[in-house]
């Protein structure tokens, strides 16, 4: 075991942001949580879009959802990340790296959160919605104060899953050549030649320490009364 | 762009076919050995042994939470490091990386089955174990006979999840060089210039397991759950792709 060689303080550098000091171009960590986060906040928008689409009655609005989520459920991550980087140059235009594997983790991740939005829909009891309607609220009223706190509440565990997935899935990004976290340990166990077992325990560690932190901080939401104290002002 | 699938008779569709063999073999073997990890420590994790829970605790916290491709890059890498030398060598003229893929893939799927595991014994009333044992069943004999059945309908709509994301996860095996559907395409992308059509093809037969694989689950579940009042819910969570 040689860990005085990996962890050095320059390695822990590049682990951490790239080259971004020396040639400005960010890499590691830095670039895996931008891809990580941005992906979960985009694909929740979409999925929030096409879940409530995905749980409507009408025919042209669940079915063009249904095809999205299962087009995108049902295929490999990489195959999309594949599709985001090569094909556009094949029709005549160029996404970087880091924009094709967003893209990519966005529209997979928006399929996984529109089937958990549409199951925490579903969760709540139908006699809610109908004493709404008895009190006189519009859809849009129900919605917002009915069905959405709700949801959202039954949601949370599904979701914090689901977060987590998307931050082990930038991993991925490195088979294209985008100087994430992984690449960068790839390279520092390239350069050494000796410690892969050292570097790649790193890179667990580092993994690790993220995911924890997101699933800890959903955890802390589930109790009710804490939920409410944030998101209801109760 | 000119796109000419008529190609795809040809020898890109053969490379593909092998590719899907290769797939299918490592998903099935991966299947298997994660299937069976699961299930020892899904029910180790349930009965509570002392010394042992810890020790699951541990392996399905880490392996949840750090990603399929670096585990599969850490078996292969570090085989040569932590094997003896004479074995390592074998190993490597067998083919090693056939062997690191099914290792990393089963050890980070056998986590999220271990869950499901655990989960579905979860919904078994204690007592029915207890029961079991007082009446005089072993402990394997218990499990076997009066928990684990009745667990089937919970285990069953969620394994078959895990299937498809283990399924889907094979893909990252080409980072290490298995020859497997995705490692066809960019082989076929650099040596014959068809990626498009080759990547169309493959996405189409990746759809396709998967909804097969969903599909028989569908059937088995129903199958399983003829004698039940109601069906049951798949409850969405433990997600691993």
């Amino acid at each position: 075991m040689n860990w005085e060689r990996v962890w050095t303080a320059a390695n822990w550098e590049r682990l951490m942001v790239g080259d971004l000091f020396n040639t400005g171009q960010a890499g590691g960590l830095l670039v895996t949580l931008a891809i990580g986060f941005g992906a979960m906040v985009a694909g929740t928008v979409i999925g929030g879009v096409f879940g409530v689409m995905r749980s409507s009655e009408r025919r042209w609005l669940w079915m063009p959802a249904m095809l999205y989520i299962q087009a995108f459920r049902n295929v490999p991550l990489l195959i999309l990340v594949f599709w985001a980087f090569f094909f556009p140059p094949v029709i005549g235009f160029e996404l970087s790296q880091f924009s094709s594997v967003l893209l990519a983790l966005t529209l997979f991740t928006g399929a996984y959160i529109a089937e958990i939005i549409r199951g925490g829909i579903r969760s709540v009891a139908h006699g809610h919605i109908e004493a709404g309607r008895a009190l006189g609220m519009s859809r849009l009223q129900i919605y917002l104060w009915i069905v959405i706190p709700q949801a959202f509440f039954n949601m949370l565990p599904a979701l914090a899953g689901r977060y987590v997935v998307s931050i082990k899935n930038t991993s991925l990004a490195f088979l294209i050549g985008l100087a994430d976290l992984t690449e960068i340990g790839k390279q520092i166990g390239a350069r050494l030649m000796t410690a892969p077992i050292e570097i790649y325990l790193t890179l667990f560690l580092i993994y690790f320490v993220v995911n924890r932190t997101i699933s800890s901080a959903t955890r802390l939401l589930e109790k009710r009364e804490r939920f409410n104290k944030i998101f209801l002002h109760v | 762009m000119n796109l000419d699938f008529s190609i795809l008779w040809g020898e890109p569709g053969r490379l593909i076919l092998q590719g899907l063999v290769m797939t299918l073999k490592l998903s099935a073997w991966s299947l298997l050995f994660a299937f069976l990890i699961g299930l020892v420590v899904g029910t180790v994790r349930w009965l509570g042994f002392r010394l042992l829970e810890p020790l699951c605790w541990l392996y399905v916290e880490f392996s949840r939470n750090t990603p399929p491709v670096v585990q599969i890059l850490f078996w292969y890498f570090s085989a040569s490091y932590i094997l003896p030398p004479w074995m390592f060598m074998q190993l490597r003229d067998f083919g090693y990386e056939f062997g690191a893929a099914i290792l990393a893939l089963s050890i980070y799927h056998g986590a999220f089955i271990a869950e499901v595991i655990r989960a579905g014994l979860n919904s078994i009333h204690k007592g029915q174990f207890e029961a079991a044992r007082a009446l005089g069943l072993g402990l394997l004999q218990s499990l076997r006979f009066v928990v684990l059945p009745q667990a089937t309908r919970v285990i069953v709509p969620l394994l078959v999840n895990e299937a498809t994301a283990l399924i889907k996860n094979t893909s990252l095996a080409m980072a290490i060089g298995v020859i497997e559907l995705t490692y066809q395409y960019k082989n076929i992308d650099n040596f014959m210039f068809r990626g498009v059509e080759a990547l169309t093809a493959i996405t189409i037969i990746y759809m396709i397991l998967c909804l097969v694989t969903a599909g028989f689950g569908t059937l088995l579940n129903r199958h399983l759950s003829r004698h039940a009042g109601r069906r049951i819910e798949r409850r969405p969570a433990l997600t691993s792709e």
